[in-house]
This record gives C-alpha cells, sequence and structure tokens, in this order.
C-alpha cells in the first residue's frame, strides 16, 4: 500500500486530523505514513479494518468495547513488526507508537514500552 | 509541607523519572502513614506488597498490566500493590477488648468486654463476615483510607503518586498472595517527570453539587472567607488552564523523552 493510498481512509484522516500531521515536516509525516502502511502490509488489514480489530460487539447487547486480547494480539505484532523492521532501541519504541498513535485516535487506548534509557 | 498544601498538591502523576531512585526511608512513611489510618475494629484491613520496578522481571511486569495501565508502571520506580484482608474478623474480640481496657472504646459509651463477647461479636461481626458483599464493602472502604493516606504521606515526601488498576490475576502467584486478600489498586511512586503540580489542579465541581446541610436537595453552603483562606493555604490552588498551550507543550516534550505516542 502506497502512502497516498492509505491517506484516504477515514481512519487515516482521522489520526492525520487528531494528532496534527499535516504540522509535521513532509519527510516526518511520510515516514509515518509509510510505517503505518507496512504494519497494515504485515497484519494484512486495511486501516479501518484493523481499528475495527480492536472493538467488539456483545453478542447480548450489540454494545461496542475494547477488546483487551486483539489490543495484546497487536502489541504482539508490533513487537514481530518491529524486529522484522531491524529497529532497536529508541527508534522501535518511537515507531511502534506510530502504530498506536495511529489506534489511539481513533479511540483505542492502547499502551506499549516506554524509552527509559 | 502543611497539611493543606499536601492535600491540594496531590495529582495522579503519569509521567514518573523512571531512573531515579526512590528511597525506601519515604516508602517507609508512606506505609506508617497507612498504618496510622483510621479502621474499624482495629483491624489490618489494608495489606501492601511493595516492589520496585527493576527487582522485578519483565515478565512479571508484563503479567501486571492492563491496557489502560501499562506506560506509567514501565516507567514508576515503585508499585505498591494495595490489598483488602477480608479475614478481619479473625482476632477482633481480643482487639476490642483491648481497646476497652485502654480506654478507647469507654464504658461511657456503654463498652464493655460483656458488650463486645455478648452482642458485637456474635450479632455484627460474625455476620458480617459471612455476607460477602458486607465484607467487601467493609474492606474497600477501610482499605481506601490506608491509602488515601499513604498518598498524601508520599506528597508530603516530595513523590509523586497515582493509583490504578492492576492485572490482578496475573500477579497473584509471584507475590504469592494470600486467597483472602482482594485486590484494590496498584500506587505508582517516583518522581515526577512532568511538572509535580501536573499543570494545575484538576476540575472540580462546587462543594454545593455534592455536600447537603440537614438534607439532600439543600446544597452546602460556602463560606467565601473559608474558601479565600484555602485558597491562601494552598487547598485549593490555580487549576489547570483552559488554554491547555504549555501543559500540551510538555506532554510532547515528555513524549520525546519516553518515545510515547502523540
Amino acid at each position: 500500500m502506497r502512502t497516498h493510498d492509505i491517506e484516504s481512509h477515514a481512519s487515516v484522516k482521522q489520526w492525520a486530523a487528531g494528532a496534527g500531521l499535516h504540522h509535521d515536516p513532509t519527510e516526518v509525516r511520510e515516514q509515518k505514513l509509510r510505517i503505518l502502511a507496512d504494519f497494515c502490509a504485515k497484519v494484512e488489514k486495511e486501516p479501518d479494518t484493523l481499528v475495527a480489530f480492536c472493538i467488539l460487539r456483545k453478542k447480548e447487547t450489540g454494545e461496542r468495547f475494547l477488546s483487551v486480547k486483539r489490543r495484546e494480539t497487536i502489541n504482539g505484532w508490533l513487537e514481530e513488526f518491529a524486529a522484522e523492521q531491524g529497529w532497536a532501541g529508541k527508534q522501535a519504541v518511537v515507531n511502534a507508537n506510530v502504530v498506536r498513535s495511529f489506534l489511539i485516535h481513533n479511540g483505542v487506548l492502547i499502551q506499549g514500552p516506554v524509552w527509559r534509557g | 509541607m502543611e497539611f493543606k498544601q499536601v492535600v491540594g498538591t496531590r495529582r495522579t502523576i503519569r509521567f514518573f523519572d523512571p531512573n531515579r531512585p526512590v528511597e525506601e526511608e519515604k516508602i517507609q512513611v508512606m506505609l506508617e502513614a497507612a498504618n496510622r489510618a483510621s479502621r474499624a475494629v482495629n483491624a489490618d484491613f489494608a495489606k501492601a506488597i511493595v516492589c520496585y520496578r527493576d527487582e522485578l522481571s519483565d515478565e512479571v511486569r508484563e503479567q501486571m498490566k492492563t491496557p489502560t495501565t501499562t506506560v506509567q508502571i514501565d516507567l514508576a520506580p515503585v508499585t505498591i500493590f494495595w490489598y483488602g484482608d477480608t479475614s478481619f474478623v479473625s482476632g477482633a474480640q481480643g482487639r476490642l477488648k483491648e481497646l476497652v481496657d485502654l480506654g478507647a472504646l469507654p464504658v461511657t459509651h456503654g463498652w464493655t468486654h460483656a458488650y463486645v463477647d455478648d452482642l458485637v461479636y456474635p450479632q455484627v461481626l460474625e455476620p458480617m463476615s459471612k455476607d460477602q458483599i458486607a465484607t467487601v464493602w467493609a474492606v474497600s472502604v477501610e482499605t481506601g483510607l490506608a491509602i488515601a493516606q499513604a498518598m498524601l504521606a508520599g506528597v508530603d515526601e516530595g513523590l509523586g503518586v497515582g493509583l490504578h488498576a492492576f492485572n490482578a490475576a496475573g500477579v497473584k502467584d509471584v507475590l504469592k498472595v494470600p486467597d483472602h486478600w482482594v485486590p484494590m489498586w496498584i500506587l505508582l511512586v517516583g518522581y515526577p517527570a512532568e511538572d509535580a503540580k501536573g499543570g494545575g489542579q484538576r476540575p472540580r465541581r462546587a462543594l454545593s453539587d455534592s455536600f447537603y446541610r440537614g438534607q439532600y436537595g439543600n446544597p452546602w453552603t460556602e463560606i467565601p472567607e473559608v474558601t479565600e483562606r484555602l485558597k491562601r493555604e494552598g487547598m485549593i490552588q490555580e487549576p489547570m488552564p483552559t488554554d491547555a498551550t504549555q501543559r500540551m507543550t510538555e506532554i510532547r516534550q515528555l513524549a520525546d523523552r519516553f518515545g510515547l505516542p502523540l
């Protein structure tokens, strides 16, 4: 998925607006979109589908809720993704948190590792 | 720090300095404050296990996390796991009679050994101990009192504190928690990496929204002079400004330092 393709998704537009991606220098913004696009390609999900993956509905009431297990799954995928990309140290934390930022701005509370170096 | 200033300065700190050690002496002050809390039947409702972050394996720290309590756990140098002891009735007769003998529970108020043995224990405490809802209610309230005192003592010692949920099942075996302890909260402790005043006091509604005089529906009327005095003495402090630019700048700097998402 190319970075300009990914921008057409509603969830990506919401992320861009919430996180103020348009304020970032072009190369930073492009890099963030690239990270998200590559992650989506890895897990074979479109951005909107990735958000929907974290949100389930209760069988009884149809009420939406955030799935703990699905978020754990995302964190596991992010760990794999960072290793596959060859990221280490603070770069691994920061880049994986680009994807978390995307999810957070779409209403998915997800937290990951912290850089304490 | 003066008491009112301690109350007014407490915030839920979410950005701790991960590498600044917390002195065990200060943790002891917090535990002693908890130990001095008001408690029914002079029971030790509140139980706590103090863990320094770097003494816990990565695996254990992962097990205690919830989706909403991850960043703070990784940043805080100390986690105090709070539990409530549901076996509080055990030994209650002896403790109450000790208080009778010491004059803390005075005869002027009807307290005697006979009252404890014939009424309080068999008619109140024993049935209560068999009522799960009543037990959990009592344990929760009483443990909350102790936790509040520990938090305030931490602030008085210059520390930052924050109460959070945790995955109790995930750490029960590792911490060797007895079955009769009910998990309450974790209290994260450390020196704040953010402004210790967290950008100002959190928004609070007026006293009249929650407190009443005589009966519900008759709101407490604030005495303006008292409100002004509390401002001078630090219990009421500057609220977080509506224009959050400064706070957002601070959050951006903290996110950059710790590699957090924005």
